[in-house]
């Protein structure tokens, strides 16, 4: 038991010292998680709100679908981009594989179905009276999405809190698609597996902890701006 | 002129329909009545006048022209308030200053915002940086309501909006949305029942039942149930014991409608005008001067039902009629008609 200790005592180290793989897997897994967040917010919002707003055939099946998209294994979504984006594969040529931005796009994918499936959730549970209210007030359609958007706003909060978590955690796509290259694509739980696999279980845990931190951190400040909204 | 005109208009919602009007014109400026128990249709007329939806088949023209939802026609002309208004979450300013806003009027939004919060009896100072969440169910029906009159609109269509407020609410509610109509010409349609509002302020009134528009006036409308008494009528027990006779209608009708204009106020003891005449013991419940000052509604209370006729200011002097004062009033059973 006392590699967790160890854990802790190690931790503290890492982050005071101001180790620099450490900051550096740090940096890389705040770059593509934010770049990651930044894109699945900017495409799952208004698909979110169309899927949620408007009544269409196929609208069941498609909500499923997206649903089961909730479940991606991180490993599978890993390997399909590494096929994808692989020197030999289909989008080979742009150089991204084992890069930030290509660990990006695969947590993309990770955090699109959650946010827009949260997004058309919240959406749909808005009051029906809020249309009626919208449209006598003079809305025309882009100004109802953008008001229904904003009323629903806690909503996409919490689907934006519950997909950065999931991003700023998973191991498999940044470790298919990254490479676990130090100083260059290796993120914090890379690392984590990383140092585990060599027996190096203190570090692990000191890097696990400041995952914890991070997440810490991002929520304290989601919860400040949550708040202010 | 006539604000709208509403033809052959036939409303579905999936199969079932809800709406038929062959012909309905509202002029400008007027204040119109909608009346009819739940289901009759109230609210989706008002939703097909405020152009929130489009009728299934037919037309309805605003200001002789087509218009659909969202046409440019109506934006922030035409406004509906409904009975559980949604207010955003958002301050109180923000929820009225939200119509100018969105068409970009930033004119003097400030001292607008304060002048319509007056108007609905609110205290801006007091209540215009308040939360949504802040409000008792009446002040938000009236923040509701200034959100619309800010608009200044055209038209103001009401649904049910005294329905769930105290009586204070809505004599604010009743005196702004009057005041729209005298300041700027405001075309009010009210879907009511409260009977204040009705009698008192509507220019006409329309019963809806099942989706028609069944009788434009003061008629009275009397559900059922209904059993057979004597000599072939149906008889409708009041809630106090009285009964109303009625003839048997034609096949499909469900209600009867008693005619005021055919009723006789008398008072208790005053011999009957007509043989065939049933008499039933009601009292005034109110008299209204009409704006003509010649003629009075005066709305009679028998039990369940009020009974509003529109008298000769010279006859009601003649009865000394006042609110409260015990009168007969004398029906003949064939005038009721069914719907």
């Amino acid at each position: 038991m006392d590699f967790i200790q160890e854990g802790f005592r190690q931790a503290v180290t890492l982050l005071i010292n101001l180790d620099p793989a450490t900051y550096s897997a740090i940096n890389t897994t705040l770059r593509a998680s934010g770049l990651a967040m930044a894109a699945s917010l900017v495409l799952g919002i208004p698909l979110g709100y169309l899927l949620g707003y408007f009544d269409f055939r196929l609208k069941k099946q498609l909500r499923i679908i997206v649903d089961t998209l909730l479940s991606l294994p991180t490993v599978f979504i890993g390997l399909v981009i590494y096929a994808l984006l692989t020197r030999n594969g289909p989008f080979g040529e742009m150089g991204l594989i084992f890069s930030i931005p290509g660990i990006a796009i695969g947590q993309t994918i990770l955090a699109l179905p959650i946010v827009i499936a949260l997004t058309a959730t919240a959406v749909e549970a808005a009051d029906r009276n809020l249309r009626i209210t919208l449209m006598s007030l003079g809305a025309n359609r882009r100004q109802i999405a953008a008001s229904t958007l904003w009323e629903v706003r806690l909503g996409i909060f919490a689907a934006a809190v519950t997909a950065t978590g999931r991003v700023l955690t998973e191991v498999g796509i940044s470790l298919m698609v990254g490479g676990n290259i130090k100083w260059h694509t290796r993120t914090i739980t890379t690392a984590i597996a990383l140092e585990t696999s060599k027996g190096e279980f203190g570090m692990g845990i000191a890097l696990g902890l400041v995952l914890l931190l991070i997440a810490l951190v991002v929520n304290i400040s989601l919860a400040g701006l949550r708040r202010r909204i | 002129m006539y604000l709208y005109q509403i033809r052959d208009v036939d409303h579905f919602y999936g199969d079932k329909q809800v709406l038929s009007i062959e012909d309905l014109a509202i002029p400008s400026a007027s204040i119109t009545g909608l009346i009819g128990p739940n289901g009759s249709g109230k609210s989706t007329l008002l939703k097909l006048l405020g152009f929130l939806e489009a009728p299934t088949y037919g037309t309805i023209l605003f200001q002789g022209r087509k218009a659909a939802p969202f046409s440019k026609v109506i934006r922030s002309r035409v406004t509906l308030l409904i009975q559980e208004p949604y207010l955003m979450r958002r301050s109180v300013f923000d929820n009225v200053a939200y119509g100018l806003k969105i068409r970009g009027d930033n004119r003097e939004t400030r001292s607008r915002v304060a002048k319509v919060l007056e108007q609905v009896g609110l205290e801006p100072e007091s209540f215009a940086r308040r939360k949504w969440t802040a409000l008792s169910g009446g002040e938000a029906q009236r923040v509701a309501l200034a959100a619309r009159l800010i608009l200044k609109p055209n038209v103001l269509l009401l649904d049910e909006p005294t329905a769930s407020v105290d009586a204070h609410s809505a004599r604010l509610i009743r005196k702004a949305s009057l005041k729209a109509r005298d300041e700027w010409g405001t075309t009010l349609v009210v879907a009511t029942h409260d009977w204040q509002w009705l009698y008192e302020t509507c220019d006409s009134i329309l019963h809806l039942l099942q989706g028609r528009v069944f009788k434009k006036g003061l008629g009275c409308a009397v559900y059922g149930p209904w059993r057979i008494g004597q000599m072939d009528m149906l008889q409708k027990e009041l809630e106090d014991g009285q009964v109303l006779l009625a003839p048997k209608p034609e096949e499909g009708k469900r209600m009867a409608v008693l005619d005021p204009s055919s009723v006789q106020i008398t008072l208790p003891g005053m011999a009957l005008v007509q043989g065939n005449c049933k008499t039933l013991n009601g009292f005034v419940a109110r008299l209204f001067l009409e704006r003509n000052g010649a003629t009075v509604q005066t709305a009679i209370k028998v039990a369940e039902l009020i009974i509003t006729l529109r008298m000769e200011r010279h006859k009601v002097e003649a009865l000394r009629l006042c609110p409260g004062k015990e009168v007969n009033v004398s029906y003949d059973p064939q005038e009721i008609e069914w719907f």
